[in-house]
Formats: structure tokens, sequence, C-alpha cells
């Protein structure tokens, strides 16, 4: 099993506390994201963005939540055999987990890598593909971490304050 | 023109003695503005903006578009009217352009003025505005004021990527009053300056402009009374015509997608969207910076651009391939645009910046915001999620919405009404 952690400079006391509180989200919001939809693939993080309008979330805040997780879906969609994104909204902070079923990633820190891609011919005609996903979502997290093992399971987090 | 006692002005009308309470207006309205509470419905004016989808969907003639009579040009001593480019789309080929337009003279103008005749200056304005602030990705386009409205109230984030100079009727508006007012030696009182609109965002626009600091217009008539009065004379002028100066080139204006390639250039890239779900569907994007490799986006709330506006009387399809005709076979007057220039380089057409209108947001302090949204998802459960419409709010959401803020209650629900919970007895 691989492991990959990245917390922003400053955030490393909140994330650690945030992460070991039993503390119950304030508002979740749950979707599924089936294998290789593009059609439905971005819905998640859209009706997510919608809900943080409605909390007045800043917006420089809110672009940050929306492209981290839009980018999120989208890899689960491409590389994945589908999944869950499950959000879950504090009063100062956001906790997004992305669970699929498989085939995980061979290599977390390669994946990191910009430019890097596995995706196959028909995710790259569709457009996505450029290997940008995890290193946008991490450069826009104040959290992230990502759990992986080849022929299994990812869990990919991320967190990101309102403040 | 009725002025409601309203803060915001709306050139929409509801006729309470024809409304069905049907909630065809409510399901269409993209701000979620519209309400049917005892049968009636309502609209909320600080989130309309006037994009006229729920004028079109009315079938009871009971959301009526609101515009100006004509007899009010009789008020002013000199009166110019100023044509919106897709009017010239709206008649048969038999019709000629020059003749549709030497009768709205004749409908009792002193002089016509044409938003065409602006295109070529509002080119070269547009991309040297984008040129000035590369800073701003995408530059949005600021001529629709549907689409304006729409920014201020759901994404005030993007309202610094506004075009912030005004419109090409409004510049036109701004030259043509100095020039007259000197040339033909009359007061600024004494001379009426009209717009012909396509859309009802365009009549509320004239009577409460957005971010202007000048007097412009003096009212707006709707491009389908107009067309009638003119077929009433049309033969008349037919057999009695005059040379009249006529800028087919600048039609493009009506469309949105002609507009788009003609700013394109070797270092702008610009991108045409046209109907108000897409328009939304664009901007969330624009927020979320997935369309930076764009420097200018053509926004118009209705298919096609002007030619789809309300007040039209063609089809914006047949509307639009007669000014592609036009364009394509006529011969513009290339006029002298440097005394144009000379009053954008001194400031003239600028606007102020425009303020945000937010209506999505549930409160200012987050702690509460995140309460009342968990009281809306708390009722939320209880309500059948059929998004009938029914009890007058579009969809359960909205109905939760509503009554968390105070606006209705659990019994507006017709469904819940009439089939009593099976766990309750």
């Amino acid at each position: 099993m691989a492991e990959y952690w990245f917390i922003a400079d400053g955030f490393e006391e909140r994330v650690r506390e945030n992460l070991q509180s039993e503390l119950e989200a304030e508002v979740d919001l749950d979707f599924g994201i089936p294998e290789k939809d593009f059609n439905t693939a971005g819905k998640g993080s859209s009706e997510l963005k919608n809900l943080l309008k409605r909390l007045g979330v800043d917006s420089d805040i809110l672009r940050r939540i929306a492209v981290a997780s839009y980018e999120a879906e989208i890899n689960v969609a491409a590389h994945s055999q589908g999944g869950v994104m499950k959000s879950a909204v504090y009063d100062d902070h956001i906790h997004v987990r992305f669970v699929d079923e498989g085939p995980g990633i061979a290599d977390i820190e390669q994946a990191m890598v910009p430019g890097y891609s596995t995706a196959d011919d028909l995710v790259r005609e569709l457009g996505f593909g450029a290997g940008l996903g995890l290193p946008n979502i991490k450069k826009n997290s104040d959290a992230m971490h990502i759990v992986s093992e080849k022929g299994a399971s990812t869990l990919l987090e991320f967190i990101i304050y309102f403040s | 023109m009725n002025k409601a006692d309203s803060k915001y002005f709306h050139a929409i009308q509801i006729l309470e003695d024809n409304c069905t309470g049907c909630t065809a207006c409510v399901r269409v309205c993209p701000t979620e503005a519209i309400r049917v509470r005892d049968r009636k419905a309502s609209i909320d004016p600080y989130r309309c903006v006037d994009c006229g989808n729920c004028v079109s969907v009315c079938e009871f003639h009971a959301i009526i578009p609101a515009s100006d009579p004509l007899d009010i040009i009789k008020n002013y001593k000199y009166r110019l009217a100023i044509i919106s480019s897709s009017f010239f789309g709206q008649f048969s080929e038999d019709i000629s352009y020059a003749i549709a337009k030497q009768a709205v003279l004749q409908l009792g103008f002193d002089e016509v003025a044409e938003e065409a005749s602006v295109t070529n200056f509002m080119v070269k304005m547009i991309r040297e505005y984008i040129r000035e602030n590369r800073d701003k990705r995408p530059i949005l386009s600021s001529n629709c004021p549907a689409v304006v409205r729409l920014i201020q109230v759901k994404f005030p984030s993007l309202l610094p990527n506004l075009f912030h100079q005004e419109a090409p009727m409004s510049i036109l508006t701004r030259f043509l009053r100095d020039k007259i007012c000197r040339e033909k030696n009359v007061s600024d009182e004494d001379l009426g300056i009209f717009l012909i609109v396509p859309c009802v965002a365009h009549v509320t626009a004239v009577h409460q402009p957005e971010g202007a600091y000048k007097h412009l217009q003096d009212g707006a008539f709707s491009t389908g009374m107009i067309y009638g009065k003119v077929r009433e004379i049309i033969k008349d002028v037919q057999n009695h015509p005059v040379p009249i100066d006529t800028y087919p080139h600048g039609l493009t204006w009506a469309l949105s997608g002609v507009q788009a390639e003609l700013v394109d250039t070797d270092d702008i890239r610009a991108l045409s969207v046209n109907g108000i779900d897409n328009v939304m569907d664009i901007l969330s994007r624009v927020e979320d910076h997935y369309l930076d490799q764009y420097d200018y986006i053509v926004l118009r709330s209705c298919t096609n651009g002007c030619v789809g506006g309300c007040l039209n009387v063609e089809n914006p399809f047949v509307a639009m391939s007669r000014i592609k005709k036009m364009i394509k076979e006529g011969k513009s007057v290339d006029g002298d645009i440097s005394e144009m220039e000379k009053l954008y380089r001194d400031g003239e057409f600028k606007v102020s910046p425009l303020a945000p209108r937010p209506i999505m947001e549930l409160d200012k302090d987050i702690k509460k915001a995140i309460q009342k949204m968990k009281k809306i998802n708390e009722f939320l459960t209880m309500l059948p999620g059929l998004n009938c419409s029914a009890c007058g709010s579009p969809t359960c959401y909205a109905l939760a919405e509503d009554i968390v803020l105070g606006k209705a209650t659990l019994d507006d629900c017709v469904v819940l009404k009439r089939k009593p919970s099976e766990d309750d007895d």
C-alpha cells in the first residue's frame, strides 16, 4: 500500500486537529461517479459549488474548491471503475473524499509529476488526460492525502479552509 | 411608463387577471425569481435579470413586456431613433433594408441612426481594451443587459471581467446627443433619443442603465410595435423611395457568432455563446478559470444573439439567415470614426464599476448560512422530490428554501396535502 501526503505550510496543526476530531459535518453532500461517464462527471463538483455559493464562501476559495473537486471527480471517472465523492462541510473548512473501486495508482510519486498521464485513448479523445489532474488538486488544496494500492481501491481526500 | 416602487425597475408586467397560476414561468426562470402564490405569479425584482424567458413561455398573455408608446416622441422638438441591428432581419425579403429604414424615419422621426454604424468602431475599441487589460482574462462582452445583470446576481466575482464601456447604442447616443445639439442648434431637453429594441432587457436598460455616468436615452420602443407601424405605411414608402445610408456589414452585431469572429484575430481568441442556459454554464467555467485560453467571450442571453429577443416578430434562425444575406450582398458606407475614437480616449464611454447584487447567499454569516442550509435539508427530506412546481416554487429545494426564509409553509406542497404520510396513522 502506498500513501502520499501534502500539507501546505502553516496548516499542519489545523489539519491534524481536524482529522483527529470526531466532529460531525454540518452539511454532507454525496455523489456517485460512474466509470467513463463524461456526461455526468463534473456534476458533483458543480452541485458542491452551488451549495458553497449559498453558504457565501469567498469567491477565490470557492474557485479552489471547485477546481480541486472537478479534477478529482474527472480522475475517478477517467481512471477507475467508478466511485463516490463525499463532501463534508464544516463551518470553517471543507473535507472532500473520493473513494473508487480500483484499479489503484501504480506509482503515486510519478502520478504527481505534471504532464505524466496513464489515460487511455478514449479519455484523451474526450480532451482529458493531460496529466495535470493531481498536481492541480495539490495546488488548490491546503491538505491532500492519497492512499492507493495497485489492483485495489484509491482514496483521495483534500481539505480547504474558508479563511 | 409605469415605474414600480421597487429599487429595481423591470420592463415586465404581470396582468393578474390573466394569470391562471400555471407555473410555466416559474419553471423557466434562470434566477428562480418567480413564485406563484394564491394562483398568481409575482416576480422578485431583486432577482429578475429581464431575460424574457417568462414573457415567451406565458400562454395566457399574463406576462407582458412593457415598452414605451410611440406618442412620447411628441414631447420632443427633435427626434432621433436608433435602431438595433436585429430589426432588419424581421422583414420578408421583398422589403429592402433601405426601405425598412426609411419607413422608420417616416413614423415621425427627424433622423434615424443604426447600431450597425458603430460596429467597426466597437471592434477596434474592444480589441484595444482587451490588449490594455491582459491581466483580466477573459474579457466578457457587456452589450447584453440580461447577461450583465445575470453576472451581478449569480457570478459577482466576474464583474471585473466585464467590458467596462457603454454598449454600441449608448455610445451612439452619447456621440449623437452632443453632435445634434451642436449642429442642429437644439437644447439637450428638446432632443429626444429613442431606441428600437429586440428585448425587455434593453427596455429596462434604457430606464435604469447600469453604471451610466450621463443622460442617455428618453425611451425604448419594441421592435414588434414598430414593425406593425412600418407595415402600415410600407406600400407608400416603397412607391416613394429616397436615398438612405445603410450599414450591412455592421449588422453582425445582431449575431453573437459573427460578432466573435470579427473580434477574433492573431493575438485575440474569441468565443461566442448564446442562450441563457449556455451562458450560465460558460460563466460557471470562467469562474473556475477553465476558459482562460479565451481573451474575449461574446455572451448573449437569447438564441443566436439579439435576433432571438422576445420583442422580435421573426424566428431567430430565419432572421439570422436574412441578416447574413444582407451582410454578404450589401455595400457599407464606411463612416469616419475618428471623432468617436477621440471621445473614447477622453473616457466619454466609460461606465462606473458595476456593483454585485448577490442572490445566492443564504446569510452574510457563514455559520448562520450553514444553520439555514441544515434546516433547508430537513424540509427537503419531508418534501416529495417531484419538482412539480405545483406549490408555486420552481423545485422542492426552492420550496424548502422559501419555507426557511419565511416565504412559504409546508402546507404549500400540494402533493403532501393530498396524500397524508403513511406513517401518520
